[in-house]
């Protein structure tokens, strides 16, 4: 059985790396409870979602956390 | 099939390879940031290890959080910082992505780690693949 292409987007990606993701995302310097940025801030949030999404099309790079800025 | 959870090696990466374009692709969430429809019974805020069901229709109008352990201050004025379904709806409208997957899933806060692992994680591993997205967004709040 084929399993099912996964993204993470982590802002904690010390922790996030222990548990080995396939593809993680990393929004340099954002908290928990802010993962994809500011409460309305539309174009920054699809923008995290988007970048996200890319990495399931990019190069394989298991395991790694790729931090992004964002600010 | 058998019913046990899958046991990886501590060292494997569970790495699926993704063959679709994005525009065509069906995206779901799974959160750990205690989100949930409001009409769903809260998560116990001081450990749950139930996980809730979100249908893909909702918009975060409907939903709601159950925490104590995160800063809500973007939150509590926009549920999509920690689930952006709105964003997914508005990128599947824009036909940036494919589709919105029909649900989503949400965990609470626990630290009974070998519990998830062995129940919660693998209950919702089976309904993502009765789902069956192109992708899955995880975020942890």
């Amino acid at each position: 059985m084929l399993g099912i292409p996964t993204v993470l987007i982590t802002v904690e990606p010390e922790e996030s790396e222990q548990a080995r993701p396939p593809r993680a995302l990393c929004p340099r310097g954002f908290i928990a409870g802010h993962s994809l940025g500011k409460p309305g801030d539309v174009g920054l949030q699809k923008q995290i979602i988007m970048d996200a999404l890319g990495l399931l099309l990019g190069p394989a790079r298991p395991g790694e956390v790729i931090g992004r800025d964002y600010t | 099939m058998s019913e046990a959870p899958l046991e990886l090696s501590r060292y494997a990466i569970p790495y699926t390879p993704f063959r679709a374009t994005l525009e065509e692709a069906t995206i779901a969430l799974v959160t750990t940031a205690s989100v949930r429809q409001k009409d769903d019974r809260p998560f116990n805020v001081e450990g749950d290890n139930s996980y809730r069901v979100i249908a893909g229709s909702k918009s975060t109008a409907e939903l709601t959080y159950d925490d104590e352990h995160y800063d809500h201050a973007c939150v509590d004025r926009d549920l999509n910082c920690v689930f952006p379904i709105d964003r997914l709806a508005e990128l599947a409208r824009e036909g940036r992505i494919g589709a919105v997957a029909e649900k989503h899933f949400s965990m609470g806060f626990c630290q009974a780690l070998r519990e998830l692992r062995s129940t919660t994680v693998p209950a919702i591993a089976r309904e993502v693949e009765r789902v069956r997205p192109s992708a899955v967004v995880l975020t942890g709040g």
